[in-house]
């Protein structure tokens, strides 16, 4: 919503200049976007008119206008619009004039010297409308300011109205907030009287009473729709955002504008025998006003003739029975359509009408016929013609209950008390009937308010007018409750802390991937689609957030980074069966080198067992790895890459990418991925807390010979299951294959801890524990002694 | 008997002349050794008298004491001038760099939740959670948005399939803590929310942290001070003031924009208002026993105020070089 100021002054007596509209609306909640002031306009710009005009020798699209400026000297200027031509009167930018985006310089084009600009009335900062010169009224000096000409001496208003306040979609709306709020009384408008000077003879019917509860209409015969209009009325509207079309079609606009009711004009002669207002029938069409052809589902509100809909109701009109230059009978159309109705509709075709706007959020419906009858008297007095009496059909109109407010409830929501004599004070200044009972009032909201329907509505309308900002901040009166917190779930907090000092870079990535990502690199043939995604390469919900972390290592190696190790904590999707399961996952990449190149200690590059280890301090070295999982991600190397488990159920997974995808992404070094259940991280706890031993373990050292297949971690399990008595450790310290081992054989060097709780330990007790594990070894993995 | 005296002086000469231990260790042996004149002298006890002998005795262990003085004091110079040396050998620039790990960072958005977090907790505000892929349930209906209404156009939605959507905003955490817990209840509730919408200034996915306060009788004053309070702690600034705006939530009614005070002007950082009693009565609350307050602020612009960044964009390009710079 836009408006002019000027206008909106035209509403009241007394001057609105001494008010902060911008304070006032704001306040009012009314957002205020943009206050464009008119008057900055440069006195440069002058009324031209163009006294001859010839081709451009060398430019097709130019031509060489002599423009008539009123002075001794006629200007000499270049011009590209389609719309020049001889005899108009054009706003004419002088050498030097500023307009709001560069200054005029003389200039040559394509050889030829042009003294100025002629200019639309985007470019003189009036409108949005940029198609060809702006043509001024011919009547207009020439010379004159267009500042004058134009009467530019105007601000122009551009608003946020909120869904709820359709009110304000108008003039008189807005006049009736400023009047609120600041206590200007609104003009009492004279009602113009209409002199029906002929029977309405067009049959009309309303056949959807629900969605059409009242429908207005009068005929009009002999207008002049190419007659014209006092300039203001085109400076109102577009000042109000709405282009100038033809007389009539204007003041409907005008109208729409001032009264918030959108009107329609019918051209009489292509209307074919009887209208009605009814839903469609499917496959109906109908061809709209800016030439789109819709094709009916069946249902849509419809004003149709015998031929079929000439209207979408409420949204805009069809072109066949639109009006034209030279219609001069015409059917003037006013109807309350049901917001339920036209709700979303528009949106449904796409469409966003200043009229749909308006019916979606509710239309006034006690000034369905006062708007018609207005307009046609504008009509008859500015276009000639006669009309006829008004068709009035009239079925059940919204009902306006009383609503309870209680001067305690206010008190209660807004937090401070106030007087019933303040609230009656208040529903006076907004126009709200109301009769009031021991602090207990019953008002009844007028027909433009629909917004009001509850208790809780009026209280806002009580506070909004008492003011948002004289309501004091006040601490609340609370319990004095703690919150419960579990000692052992770990907050995500801590894990990031960890992850931060062990060198991983949080990241935030979109939730959305591409397909080609879920369904190469994640392996997921079954992506959650998105119906409207922002962008192609980012259609469907991530399943694994590695595609995110890769493409961000890109980015920075591009940026010469060499080390470089991310971690984001977020949901990933699934899909199963009708509905979607979202887990919270820690997903990391590591890359480059576990100790970077410096003075004083030697560089290495990260390996498996880096990752696995930092895996390990977040977790609490509570989990195992393997690799005999069989749904190991396909990303991965498959010898280079585990499956991370906790009590034996998978939480996540650890690999070095896969050669191929490292080449494919031409990454010069090995790339290491991991991904672990955040829920399942958070609830590791510590186990049970011992107080150590007082003697000092005995340390012994062992190394045997296995078969290559077999895992370190198979003969820990063993061993650690096997409760081998005094075995406090044992830790694998080496591993080694080669020259003087069995081909199919590898050594492993353990490290085992003794300790007796109670005592130290004789030698003979140590070697019984050496002496057990190694049997246990011998028997399970067929283990020599090396 | 002189000559035996003079020994002390001639091997102190002798010792202070040695640079090494082992030098030291020859020459002693040229005093104290088995055939030096200390040895021989001790010999020629034997031919002396009775009333001689302690009296030689004496001498000689006078001037053994004195030559083992005079070398263990040449000894201490020699091992002090060896441990200066090695000291002096050791010694490390101390203005090369420390040795470097890899060192992480936490993303700004993370630091402002936690921060959020924080605050809100020190006044007994829980945290809460909800699915990004939400029902349209909970996502409008519930939060008083029925199908075509108005507002749902205010929403650029995306959308899953016909009942679902990636959440537009963190209220429908307010509807799914509501139905599971009886007020009173304080919720926080930060995370991430989707839409159709990205520019310099919009990001199809961005945060949110929604507030829900319920009880008997905490009013529409009281928000203003929870929020005005818990920016001025944000901010670190306790002369930061804020100022409400009328405006319109399908979900609260009153409705606020709030605004803060930032130089010199006013800067819209989130909404709020009163829960709209159709929203307590989908989630089986009384309204007439119950009442509270709902607010949701944007993370983002609270982190580009917080750190004075001016573009949202870096949050979600990943660069290292910005992100680096954020630590625990």
């Amino acid at each position: 919503m836009q408006f002019s100021k000027k206008w909106l002054q035209e509403f009241f007596e007394e001057s609105i200049n001494e008010i902060d509209l911008d304070l006032v609306l704001t306040e009012a909640g009314i957002e205020v976007e943009d206050i464009q002031d008119l008057s900055s306009i440069s006195n440069d710009i002058v009324v031209g008119e163009i006294v001859e005009i010839t081709k451009h020798p060398d430019a097709d699209r130019l031509n060489i206008c002599q423009v008539d400026i009123g002075g001794k000297d006629i200007l000499q200027i270049v011009c590209g619009a389609p719309n020049a031509r001889l005899g108009i009167k054009v706003p004419c930018a002088k050498v030097g004039a500023i307009l709001p985006t560069f200054q005029i310089k003389k200039a040559k084009l394509r050889g030829i010297e042009s003294f100025g600009m002629l200019c639309s009335a985007k470019e003189i900062g009036i409108s949005d409308d940029a198609d060809g010169l702006y043509e001024l009224d011919a009547n207009l000096k020439l010379g004159l300011t267009i500042l004058d000409a134009l009467e530019l001496n105007d601000e122009i208003f551009h608003l946020s109205i909120t869904p709820n306040r359709a009110d304000c979609f108008s003039m008189i709306g807005i006049a009736r907030e400023i009047s609120a709020a600041t206590g200007l009384a609104i003009k009492e408008e004279i009602k113009p009287t209409l002199k029906a000077t002929f029977q309405n003879l067009q049959d009309c019917h309303v056949i959807d009473t629900v969605g059409c509860p009242r429908y207005c209409s009068l005929q009009i015969k002999g207008a002049n729709n190419s007659s014209l209009l006092p300039a203001f009325f085109i400076q109102y509207l577009e000042r109000g955002g709405i282009k100038s079309i033809s007389p009539i079609v204007d003041i409907t606009n005008y109208v729409l504008l001032k009264l918030g009711q959108p009107l329609h004009a019918y051209d009489q002669n292509k209307i074919n025998g009887k209208i009605s207002v009814k839903q469609t029938i499917k496959n109906e069409k109908i061809t709209l006003l800016n030439d789109q052809e819709i094709q009916f589902q069946g249902k849509e509100l419809v004003v149709s003739d015998e031929s079929g809909p000439i209207a979408l109701a409420g949204i805009m009109g069809g072109k066949l029975s639109s009006i034209k230059k030279d219609t001069t009978d015409i059917i003037l159309e006013s109807a309350f359509f049901n917001p339920t109705h036209i709700s979303g509709r528009a949106r449904s075709f796409s469409l966003n009408t200043e009229s749909s706007h308006r019916f979606e959020r509710g239309v006034d419906f006690n000034i369905t016929q006062y708007a018609l009858e207005y307009a046609a008297g504008l009509i008859l007095k500015y276009c000639g013609g006669e009309v006829s009496n008004t068709e009035n059909i009239t079925n059940d109109l919204p009902s306006r209950n009383s609503i309870m407010l209680r001067t305690s409830k206010i008190a209660n929501i807004m937090g401070i008390s106030i007087s019933n004599d303040d609230v009656a004070n208040i529903l006076d200044r907004l126009k709200l009937e109301h009769t009031q009972k021991n602090g207990e009032f019953k008002v009844i909201p007028p027909s433009y308010r629909f917004d009001l329907n509850i208790e809780e509505d009026l209280v806002e309308e009580i506070i909004r007018l008492y003011g948002y900002n004289n309501i004091p901040a006040i601490r609340p009166d609370m319990e004095a409750k703690m919150l419960s917190s579990k000692s052992t779930k770990k907050s995500n907090h801590n894990i990031k802390n960890d992850l931060v000092m062990l060198g991983y870079n949080e990241i935030i990535s979109y939730s959305f991937v591409s397909k080609d990502v879920e369904l190469k690199l994640h392996g997921n043939e079954n992506p959650i689609e998105l119906k409207n995604p922002i962008a192609s390469n980012l259609d469907v919900m991530r399943s694994r957030i590695w595609g995110s972390h890769i493409e961000a290592l890109l980015y920075n190696l591009n940026r010469g980074q060499k080390n470089i190790r991310f971690f984001e904590i977020g949901s990933v999707f699934s899909a199963i069966g009708n509905s979607y399961k979202e887990t919270n996952v820690l997903s990391g990449l590591a890359y480059g080198d576990q100790i970077p190149e410096q003075c004083g200690d030697k560089s290495r590059e990260i390996n498996f067992f880096d990752i696995k280890g930092d895996i390990e301090k977040i977790s609490g070295n509570t989990l195992s790895f393997t690799n005999q999982n069989k749904s190991i991600p396909k990303c991965f190397h498959p010898g280079k890459c585990a499956s991370i488990s906790f009590n034996e159920i998978n939480i996540g997974w650890l690999g070095q990418l896969h050669p191929s995808f490292q080449q494919e992404h031409e990454l010069p070094r090995n790339t290491y991925l991991f991904e672990l259940n955040m829920s399942v991280l958070m609830d590791i706890s510590a186990g049970e807390y011992i107080i150590p031993s007082k003697f000092i373990p005995v340390r012994r050292d062992i190394s045997i010979t296995v078969d290559k297949s077999i895992m370190v971690g198979e003969i820990l399990t063993y061993i650690n299951k096997a409760n081998i008595k005094h075995l406090l450790s044992i830790e694998p310290f080496d591993v080694y294959e080669g020259d003087s081992i069995n081909i199919d054989k590898k050594s492993i060097a353990f490290l085992i801890l003794i300790q007796d709780t109670y005592k130290t330990l004789e030698e003979n007790d140590v070697q019984k524990v050496v002496d057990k594990i190694l049997e246990s070894l011998r028997n399970e993995f067929n283990a020599t002694l090396r | 008997m002189e000559d035996l005296r003079q020994l002390i002086n001639a091997s102190k000469l002798d010792f202070a002349s040695c640079n090494s231990l082992t030098e030291l260790d020859n020459v002693k042996s040229k005093y104290i050794g088995k055939n030096g004149p200390i040895a021989e002298a001790m010999k020629s006890m034997s031919g002396l008298s009775n009333e001689e002998k302690p009296k030689l005795g004496a001498i000689i262990n006078e001037v053994k004491k004195g030559i083992e003085a005079a070398l263990s004091h040449q000894k201490k110079i020699i091992q002090e001038d060896i441990l200066n040396k090695k000291l002096n050998d050791e010694s490390v620039d101390v203005t090369l760099p420390g040795i470097k790990r890899n060192s992480g960072s936490l993303h700004p958005i993370s630091l402002t939740m936690r921060r959020i977090e924080t605050i809100f907790h020190s006044i007994g505000f829980d945290l809460a959670s909800g699915p990004e892929i939400e029902d349209d349930y909970h996502n409008f209906t519930a939060l008083n948005i029925p199908e075509s209404h108005p507002a749902r156009a205010m929403h650029d939605t995306f959308y899953i399939d016909k009942n679902h959507v990636l959440r537009t905003h963190t209220s429908p955490v307010q509807v799914r803590y509501m139905k599971k817990n009886k007020p009173p209840l304080r919720i926080i509730s930060p995370g991430r929310v989707y839409r159709v919408d990205s520019d310099a200034t919009h990001s199809p996915m961005f945060h949110q942290v929604e507030g829900l306060w319920i009880d008997d009788s905490v009013n529409f004053a009281n928000l203003k001070n929870v929020v005005q309070e818990f920016l001025q702690q944000f901010f670190e600034d306790d002369s930061l003031t804020i100022r409400f705006r009328p405006s319109f939530f399908p979900f609260t009614e009153p409705s606020a924009e709030i605004d803060m005070s930032w130089n010199d002007g006013w800067l819209e950082i989130g909404g709020c208002g009163m829960v709209h009693p159709e929203v307590l009565n989908q989630v089986h609350i009384d309204t007439e026993s119950f009442q509270g307050f709902a607010f949701g602020l944007g993370v983002e612009r609270l982190t580009m105020l917080k750190f004075g960044l001016n573009d949202l964009r870096p949050f979600f390009t990943h660069d290292l070089r910005f992100l680096q710079q954020f630590k625990v």
